[in-house]
């Protein structure tokens, strides 16, 4: 523990070529926090006595007590490396002495939107992955959001003293599971290959994977072991590193090495990793645990490691674990492949600004956070909210990435809807305070550079989630965040007692705040609905909301899930709707889009906001549309964004310009709430075949057009197949073999459908995929630990919407079912209406 | 004009002569399902029972009522308001009455009669302005009516009286409330104003076994003009049994009530409702908020119904809706109604404390496409009587939520309430804006403060809204005015200038704004280069189209 001022904390954010913002990511219970432990006992910048807890930065009272990551949380570390060390960094530095912002972040799936808003505000992510368990559905879901964001990932093999004291395997054994691991994480990373950020692969014999135990506090890089043995074998460190992973093999007969795993008797060499890696500590294992009393001290002068009075006296796992952390400290191994590997500030901008940006990359903002710029004007992100002490007030906590930001300074707030030159959703405002925020402390700083971390006090009434700070005028917002995963799950809370409903929406806008990913609204019926990614997700958003941003006591109804509504054909015939005056008509007819147009359409590819034409070319080059129609696309909806669309296929018609805005307007409003049963719609688009409008402006107007384009839209819908999709999960379960019976009868019973199922090679674990739909979920995890004797834990993350087949007016069908339930729930009729209703006769 | 080559091409689709039939209004029975007749009645028994429904022998003891001279009478020019349901017999009744009152034949009569039809606001309202087009001096005013107080004419009411099924709606009644259980339930029989001279005889059948049966009469305000033809309301009521222009009967000889200490809403609230005829849906929305449990029985189908009521917590999304708004357009559906001036100037000056921006509309008849022509208007508040003027939009068709001025007040005061009631009588709601101003006179908003305020949190979409006070952003206030100055005089576009301003008049102007959204700005805009520059060559001129909508040119050329 290194006990810092502040004063000498903010000298090591100028020097931003010395700083590392990076993330800690993993699936859950593969050891991220207890890994970032051993790192902040080492090398935590705050005074001693706050520190040394266990899960340091785990700080919430049920972080503590459930054992998970909820919220992700910074801190910062510092490291001094030696000038040989230095030596080895492939980009610019300044000295000896680094400043790490590391930001532990959650693995279970459902706070995936806390991964996302950790990774936005990093530049690179070490990766941890579980030495028995592999590669797992999060690890796959967080890596390839890293790489998304163009972050550099490194990679740590954790919990290897479980593979050494459980599973017992051998050396070579251990070398395979390593390598296998290393492979599939490297299977990841090569699917995104991007020129801007380079080869993103990692590679154990680069030193850009460790190895270790975050529980016992021990790692080690092959570098590390390189170093000891070039000196003894008088051999260069690179080729050293080269040598000891791999097929590389030494020979103690010839003393050479040599790429074949015979010598040249024919005789077994072994591979030069478990010699020189694996062996020393395979013998330490063995004589500590098999308490070979004699064999230990030997070992122990070999190896360098001296002991103290009274750890001398210990034995069995506690000696180990003293032995191990002299022998291979984790800090060091975990710091140099951070430092040496993870990008700066300066290098990483320079490739992440035109994805960061959403302006043109050469104007000066895009430049400024290209070269990271500390003079040039503000471009600040604010990635989330973090509750401080002072109830229902909040840090702005986000990444400096041009400009400085201080105390005082008077800034615009731009919000995820400004548009440069509007003036929707831009805030003039002093930024109150600046502080650095570590685990559970804060500290305030006067200023703070480009490319370090910030929190920022006073102007959280103005962002509700995230935003983007400027002080220029010109400035575009910096790009929003993609979650990977939607609130699919929701359920509907009211007070007990009718006084508190003040309290109830107060705290459900603190909620929303607090949460990156939390959605709350109300439904047609009035009823407050708070939606989350899950089960666990809504367990615990709802739980702060009672105890804490609400402090009211509440009713929960049981969990509802969220549908869409859809079309499957083309409309049997043209749609035609007249205005309520008669006068004007338009024919029109809906169809399906593809899925994968759907995805890039929610996934931000083709959007909006995009040049008209080059968006054009994105859907015809990609997914085959017709490039006059892409180009006549009027707007996508709900919401100006969503994934429906309507293409103007008419041709000559008079006016026809001057209805596109109620067009618009119209088309937003039935995709909001589509014809079925209220839902949003999702993946339609409407054709405009043609149009008659009357030669009189008047009589042409909005309110004559809005609603007979919101029928007509119905009216098409319901001429073309209509159905509703549910949301899918993808469950991801890692159980032992006698408990996959349990797992199958589990799924069967919930509409579950088994994609694969594989035994991890070396472990008697198997991995079992599947679909489950969101609507079967609830109390899924609890019926399967029933069924496997609590051997199984599922992991749900959402995965896809999907059509519920059956006839959506047939209350006897399935969906039909739940239409009518949820049309009656809502005052509404309860037959879903025919195309009748919305279609009028020429 | 018989070849195809009189179809003109300049229009896209191809259109031939069916498309410009004009439709015609087929000539229907009609149907008065109010007056019971027989099958195919003749026109003698149609009069007598026209002129025994609307009491006319009893209008006419009113209408022949001279003033003190004794020889001219008391109201010279009579008009008379039907509903649209009534509009069929307003011929035989104008006839009768002429006959009668002897308007035909005797010129020193100078009485005149009008019929007032399709009624600007509210049918169930006496229309004042349409009556004082002809300077009327009464208005007798036929079929249901809400008896709201208007303000300056004399009015005279004929509900008609609708034949029911005394026997059938008791054994209904009956069957809904079964004796063993409900004895001693506190049921009020109410009903529409046609049907409710029927229900002291139903009372006066049940009472003997439901002890806690009574019924709401007729009553009018002490103060007011208008009479009624054709029913006598039971007149000895205390005033403390008097709400939504009812008298509560029977309920004198409660012991609870005795007492001065009791509050008219909780007797409603621990009465269930039995009403006879359906109302329209703000006044049914009003009754389900006030009483425990309602059921309807309609008078005609004999049917009781409970449900689907329009329901309150949709209101409160739009009350949730009305907080983010940013321009509320106030949409007055009655001008007759008193209060109705003081209740608009009132909630202007909530909504412009608010920082919010209003418009005011008078429209009549309001319907959805005549709401959707105002775009930029973000929500509705709707001042109307509270039987049928108030547009309880239950199926979602409106472009834009409506709400009432007592929900648009909730929404527009800083602390969030929501009080479970619907409170639509005029008085009520400015009692209420009363107390609040009298609760928060000190509480002022500086001004000066040059940062931004706050964006509001919408609770509907869970999003900040940065709109939802376009009068307090001051800051941008002082941009637009910064651009007026620059008064470009190289500039060709006399349009482009006009929007550009958000401020008009030293006030923001939220039309303004949403003008300058919008995708089609004017005549030639889509002439316009990439670079936003109006092409200095433009289109050619065309001739395009002439004549009416109901007959272009050629349309007459093709139908001559």
């Amino acid at each position: 523990m290194v006990a810092f001022t502040i004063e000498q904390i903010r000298e090591l954010m100028d020097k931003v070529t010395n700083v590392r913002n990076m993330s800690v990511i993993a699936h859950v219970d593969h050891g991220k926090s207890t890994l970032t432990d051993s790192l902040v006992q080492r090398a935590g910048i705050i005074s001693a006595a706050k520190a040394g807890e266990a899960r340091f930065t785990d700080t919430r009272k049920d972080e503590q007590e459930r054992g998970i990551t909820i919220k992700s949380t910074a801190i910062s570390l510092y490291a001094a490396m030696t000038d040989d060390d230095v030596k080895e960094i492939k980009q610019k530095t300044e000295g000896n002495s680094f400043l790490i912002n590391l930001i532990d972040s959650p693995g279970h799936v459902d706070f995936s939107s806390e991964v996302t808003a950790a990774l936005r505000v990093t530049d690179g992510a070490l990766v941890v992955v579980d030495c028995v368990e592999g590669v797992c559905v999060q690890t796959e879901t967080v890596l390839r959001q890293s790489l998304g964001e163009r972050i550099k990932p490194v990679v740590i093999i954790n919990k290897v003293d479980r593979a050494l004291l459980e599973l017992q395997v051998t050396k070579e054994d251990l070398y395979q599971s390593f390598a296998r691991t290393v492979e599939s994480v490297n299977v990841i990373i090569s699917t995104y290959v991007d020129p801007a950020i380079g080869d993103c692969q990692v590679y154990p014999d680069k030193g850009t994977v460790a190895f270790g135990s975050g529980l016992h506090g021990w790692a080690f890089t092959v570098r590390q072991f390189a170093s000891r043995y070039s000196k003894k074998f008088g051999v260069d460190r690179l080729k050293m590193m080269e040598r000891l992973w791999g097929d590389s093999y030494f020979n103690p007969k010839t003393k050479k090495w040599t790429n074949k795993d015979k010598d040249a008797d024919g005789k077994q060499l072994e591979r030069a990793f478990n010699m020189f890696v694996l062996d020393p500590i395979f013998r330490l294992f063995a004589a500590i645990m098999n308490f070979k009393k004699d064999e230990i001290p030997t070992l122990l002068e070999k190896l360098e490691i001296s002991l103290k009075g009274d750890e001398k006296e210990l034995e069995g796992k506690a000696l180990l674990k003293v032995v191990m952390r002299k022998f291979l400290p984790a800090a060091d191994a975990l710091l140099e492949m951070i430092i040496i590997h993870l990008p700066s500030p300066v290098t990483a901008q320079a490739y992440r600004a035109e994805t960061l940006y959403e302006g043109p990359s050469d104007d000066a903002s895009c430049t400024a956070i290209r070269n990271c710029d500390p003079k040039a004007d503000l471009m600040l992100y604010v990635s989330k909210m973090v509750p401080t002490s002072d109830k229902g007030r909040f840090y702005a906590f986000g990444r400096v990435f041009a400009g400085t930001v201080r105390s005082g300074q008077k800034v615009r707030i731009q919000g995820p809807n400004y548009q440069v030159g509007k003036k929707e959703d831009l805030f003039l405002k002093s930024i109150q305070r600046t502080v650095l925020m570590m685990g559970r402390f804060v500290e305030a700083i006067d200023d703070c550079p480009a490319g370090n971390i910030v929190g920022l006090v006073g102007i959280d009434q103005f962002l509700l989630k995230s935003g983007t700070i400027t002080t220029s005028d010109a400035s575009h917002n910096m790009k929003v965040m993609k979650f990977s995963v939607s609130p699919v799950v929701q359920v509907a809370v009211e007070v007990k007692n009718a006084n508190d409903l003040p309290k109830l929406v107060e705290g459900l806008k603190r909620l929303s705040k607090s949460d990156p990913c939390v959605l709350c609204t109300i439904n047609e019926s009035g009823e407050h609905i708070v939606a989350g990614t899950g089960e666990l997700h809504l367990e615990i958003c709802l739980q702060d909301l009672e105890n804490d941003h609400a402090g009211v006591p509440l009713k929960i109804s049981p969990p509802i899930v969220s549908y869409r509504e859809t079309v499957e054909g083309e409309s049997s015939m043209v749609a035609l709707s007249k205005s309520p005056n008669k006068h004007n008509r338009i024919y029109v007819k809906a169809q399906p889009i593809d899925e994968e147009v759907s995805l890039d359409i929610e996934a931000g590819v083709v959007n909006p906001r995009d040049d008209f034409k080059a968006r054009a070319r994105v859907l015809a080059d990609k997914h085959g549309w017709d490039v006059t129609d892409a180009r006549k696309i009027w707007c996508f909806g709900p919401d100006g964004t969503g994934p429906n669309v309507v293409v103007d296929q008419s041709k000559a018609v008079q006016y026809l310009n001057e209805i596109k805005d109620s067009v618009v307007a119209a088309f937003q409003w039935a995709t909001k709430e589509g014809p079925i049963f209220g839902e949003t719609v999702r993946s339609i688009r409407v054709n405009i075949l043609d149009v008659t409008l009357h030669a009189d402006a008047i009589h042409r107007g909005g309110g004559q057009i809005i609603p007979t384009m919101r029928r007509v839209t119905y009216a098409s819908m319901l001429l073309a197949e209509p159905a509703i999709q549910e949301p899918v999960f993808l469950v991801e379960i890692q159980c032992p073999e006698n408990a996959i019976g349990g797992i199958y009868s589990v799924l069967n019973t919930k509409r579950g459908q088994v994609i694969s199922e594989e035994q991890r090679p070396g472990t008697p674990l198997f991995t079992v995929k599947a679909y489950l739909p969101v609507n079967e979920s609830f109390g899924f995890t609890a019926d399967l630990r029933k069924s496997t004797g609590g051997q199984a834990f599922p992991q749900l993350i959402f995965d896809h919407w999907s059509v519920l087949n059956g006839d959506v007016t047939d209350p006897n069908s399935k969906p039909g079912a739940i239409v009518k339930a949820k049309r009656i729930r809502q005052g509404m009729k309860p037959e879903v209406p025919g195309y009748e209703e919305y279609y009028d006769k020429l | 004009m018989a070849t195809e080559a009189g179809v003109p091409v300049a229009l896209s689709t191809y259109q031939d002569e069916s498309t410009f039939q004009f439709e015609r209004v087929k000539g229907s029975e009609i149907v008065r399902p109010h007056l019971s007749l027989g099958k195919n009645p003749s026109r003698d028994e149609l009069e007598s029972k026209i002129t025994e429904y609307y009491c006319l022998d009893e209008l006419v003891e009113v209408l022949k009522k001279s003033k003190e001279d004794n020889i001219s009478r008391e109201y010279n020019r009579i008009t008379l308001q039907f509903p649209d349901s009534l509009i069929c017999d307003s011929a035989t009744i104008v006839h009768e009455l002429q006959r009668r009152l002897g308007v035909i034949n005797d010129a020193v009569s100078r009485q005149k009669l009008w019929i007032l039809a399709d009624t600007s606001y509210s049918p169930c309202c006496i229309d004042e302005v349409a009556a004082e087009h002809v300077n009327s001096d009464l208005v007798v005013h036929f079929g249901d009516a809400c008896l709201n107080p208007i303000d300056k004419l004399p009015a005279v009411y004929v509900f008609g009286k609708p034949v029911v099924d005394v026997a059938n709606l008791v054994n209904q009644f009956k069957t809904r409330y079964p004796i063993e259980e409900c004895q001693s339930s506190k049921i009020l029989l109410m009903s529409d104003s046609p049907h409710t001279y029927i229900l002291k005889q139903v009372y006066e059948q049940l009472a003997v076994e439901y002890s806690g049966l009574c019924y709401a009469d007729l009553a009018l305000v002490p103060s007011t003009k208008a009479t009624i033809i054709g029913y006598k309301p039971h007149s000895v009521v205390d005033a403390k049994f008097k709400t939504m222009n009812r008298a509560l009967v029977g309920l004198e000889n409660v012991e609870d009530y005795e007492n001065d200490e009791f509050d008219i809403d909780t007797i409603l609230s621990e009465h269930e409702l039995f009403h006879i005829s359906t109302p329209e849906a703000p006044r049914l929305l009003q009754l389900v908020t006030k009483f425990s449990s309602v059921t309807l029985y309609d008078a005609f189908t004999k049917q009781i119904s409970q449900g689907p009521y329009p329901n309150l917590m949709r209101r409160y999304r739009y009350m949730h809706m009305a907080r983010s708004a940013g321009t509320v357009g106030l949409l007055v559906n009655t001008l007759s109604l008193a209060n109705t001036k003081k209740l608009i100037n009132t909630m202007a000056k909530r909504i412009k404390d608010a920082g919010k921006k209003h418009y005011i509309f008078v429209v009549g008849k309001p319907n959805v496409a005549k709401l959707a022509n105002f775009e930029n208007v973000d929500m509705w508040c709707v001042l109307g009587c509270d039987h049928q003027g108030i547009i309880v939009d239950q199926s979602n068709e409106y472009f834009k939520p409506i709400v009432t001025p007592y929900e648009l007040l909730l929404a527009l005061s800083d602390e969030l309430t929501w009080t479970g009631k619907w409170i639509t009588d005029f008085k009520q709601v400015l009692k209420q804006v009363d107390e609040e101003e009298d609760a928060d006179e000190e509480e002022k908003h500086d001004e000066d403060d040059d940062e931004d305020a706050p964006p509001e949190f919408d609770a509907v979409t869970g999003r900040y809204v940065s709109t939802s006070r376009p009068l307090r952003q001051l800051q941008h206030l002082q941009i637009s005015s910064q651009e007026e100055v620059k008064n470009d005089v190289e500039s060709k576009a006399l349009v482009n200038k006009l929007s550009s301003a958000v401020a008009i008049k030293n006030t923001v102007s939220t039309s303004a704004q949403y003008l300058q959204t919008r995708h089609w700005t004017g005549l030639g805009s889509d002439y316009n280069t990439e670079e936003g520059e109006i092409s200095s060559a433009g289109a050619n001129l065309e001739e395009g189209r002439g004549g009416i909508a109901r007959g272009y040119d050629y349309d007459r050329e093709v139908h001559s």
